[in-house]
């Protein structure tokens, strides 16, 4: 089997699984972008023989796509952007298509330009969500008669039907982006003057601030705590950089906190 | 008297999984809730009629938080055991239930969409950005925690307790608990600012000593980040669109790389 053909088969498949986890079932939260992403690069790493690669750019990906939908809730009837195929095709469009270059510049290129493509693909993504909803809807219709008719044995078709539409869905969603989308991004990469590629990595380096601002956005309700929020901005930034100083800061801050709430 | 086993319970927990497979807009999860209960129902309700009455009675439209769902399914199993026996109305199953759900609504998502989720996100971010390759499963292991605790413990308590099931749920002070874990979220970004938004400048190269190059470039990445991320948290709270953000940035990124400000 050509290895386009089975990378897109392979993506199909994680994208089905990760989509059905995003609402229909489970809710483990493999669909979240900081998993997603970097499961989709492990594993279509593996395929191409350089798993730490692939992994590394489904970091990259996941971070970054995380932080811009991390306030997008399944809140009732809100139907969020679809943050879950977003991150696999982000991954697979960039990694497949970046494979090809030789530099690290070019392959930057490649990601960046799928990582913003593939925030359109989560718009569309919504949008089929929506589709396959209405489609669960005319199910529902059809089980509620079944029921009323004494044939019972429709409801766990009919759910089962349901879940089956969100993993068919998502598969051939993603199967016609990769399989179609590679060389078009190629080709449009190429066309980008790679002499400003470099470019690219310094919008990649600074992507996360959007997050940063939406998740700021969230947490600070006042202007009290946004004293002390910029107050330990700058205490970090005098800091070195250290992952444990952060949970010891947070530990005491939340400790604190939780003793002031029972007082 | 609960006649219902522990095991089949466990078995309602399980199927619970599945509850939004068939989400639509009429019923919205009301077909998953009935798939999930339905091994409870056989049970209670024997052949015939009451049994067609209770599947017609649970197609009704549901919605709550998947998480609390079980809870939701424990209440209702009593009840509709209380039903069996006589001892209620059809009645009090619609209303208890309508209650329960949109209170288990309001908890769990507050307590899951609203803090958890971003809580546990910036605590993989944190790992991510600090290029811990096993962040996803640090994310995985950490969000499912309470997940699983509540989908499976709650079935018992609804079951156990009925309709008081909500003095139980007290206990947990959701709402301070939502407030700890949002102060852990913002000490946690105030360290993901200064250190993981790429703001280099060639300037300092030239102009600063050498000795002094290190804390510059730490000052100037902490500070910009900080300007950039309120900059962004202003647009975001004006309603601009996220995406728009992230495309400013991205122009505004390539022209200061152009004129040779950020490199």
């Amino acid at each position: 089997m050509p290895e386009h053909l089975l990378a897109s088969l392979l993506i199909a498949l994680i994208g089905g699984i990760v989509d059905l986890d995003s609402t229909a079932t489970w809710q483990f939260m493999i669909s979240q972008p900081i998993v997603a992403a970097p499961l989709t690069g492990l594993f279509l790493g593996n395929l191409y023989g350089e798993a730490a690669a692939g992994l590394k750019l489904g970091l990259m990906v996941g971070v970054i796509l995380q932080l811009v939908w991390i306030e997008q809730l399944p809140l009732g009837m809100n139907v969020p952007p679809d943050a879950a195929l977003a991150s696999v095709l982000s991954v697979a469009l960039g990694f497949i298509s970046g494979h090809s270059y030789e530099s690290y510049s070019e392959r930057e290129v490649c990601y960046t330009v799928a990582l913003l493509l593939a925030v359109a693909l989560g718009l569309l993504g919504r949008s089929l969500d929506m589709f396959v909803r209405r489609l669960n809807t005319n199910l529902d219709t059809w089980v509620c008669q079944k029921v009323e008719d004494n044939s019972l044995w429709a409801i766990a078709v009919g759910h089962t039907l349901g879940g089956f539409f969100t993993f068919t869905k998502a598969f051939i969603f993603c199967f016609l982006v990769v399989w179609l989308g590679v060389e078009p991004l190629k080709y449009f990469t190429q066309t980008l003057s790679f002499k400003h590629g470099s470019g690219f990595i310094v919008v990649q380096g600074l992507l996360p601030a959007v997050g940063f601002a939406v998740l700021a956005s969230m947490v600070l309700k006042d202007r009290e705590e946004t004293r002390y929020f910029i107050g330990a901005v700058i205490m970090f930034t005098l800091l070195p950089a250290k992952i444990f100083l952060a949970f010891i800061a947070a530990g005491i801050v939340m400790y604190r906190a939780h003793k002031g709430a029972k007082k | 008297m609960r006649t219902l086993p522990r095991t089949l319970l466990a078995r309602i927990a399980f199927r619970s999984f599945f509850l939004q497979a068939s989400w639509n807009y009429r019923g919205m999860m009301s077909m998953g809730f009935l798939y999930a209960i339905r091994p409870g129902i056989d049970q209670l309700h024997s052949p015939g009629p009451a049994r067609e009455a209770a599947y017609l009675r649970h197609l009704e439209y549901f919605n709550t938080n998947p998480y609390f769902s079980s809870i939701v399914m424990g209440v209702t199993l009593a009840l509709e055991e209380r039903l069996s026996r006589g001892e209620i109305g059809e009645e009090v199953i619609h209303d208890t239930k309508e209650g329960l759900m949109t209170a288990c609504a309001a908890i769990g998502d507050g307590l899951f969409w609203d803090s958890w989720r971003p809580f546990v996100a910036t605590v993989a971010l944190v790992f991510a950005l600090g290029n811990y390759l096993l962040t996803p499963l640090i994310f995985l292991a950490l969000y499912n925690l309470p997940h699983l605790y509540f989908r499976f413990a709650g079935i018992f308590w609804g079951y156990r307790e009925g309709t008081h099931v909500i003095r139980s749920l007290r206990q947990f002070q959701f709402p301070q608990i939502r407030q700890t874990l949002r102060l852990g979220t913002m000490v946690l970004l105030a360290y993901l600012i200064p250190n993981h938004v790429n703001v280099h400048t060639p300037f300092l190269l030239t102009n600063l000593p050498l000795e002094y190059f290190y804390f510059g470039e730490k000052v100037v990445q902490g500070f910009g980040a900080l300007l950039l991320v309120t900059l962004g948290t202003f647009a975001y709270r004006a309603r601009v669109d996220v995406l728009l953000i992230s495309f400013l940035l991205m122009i505004f990124a390539l022209v200061l790389y152009h004129w040779g400000i950020l490199i």
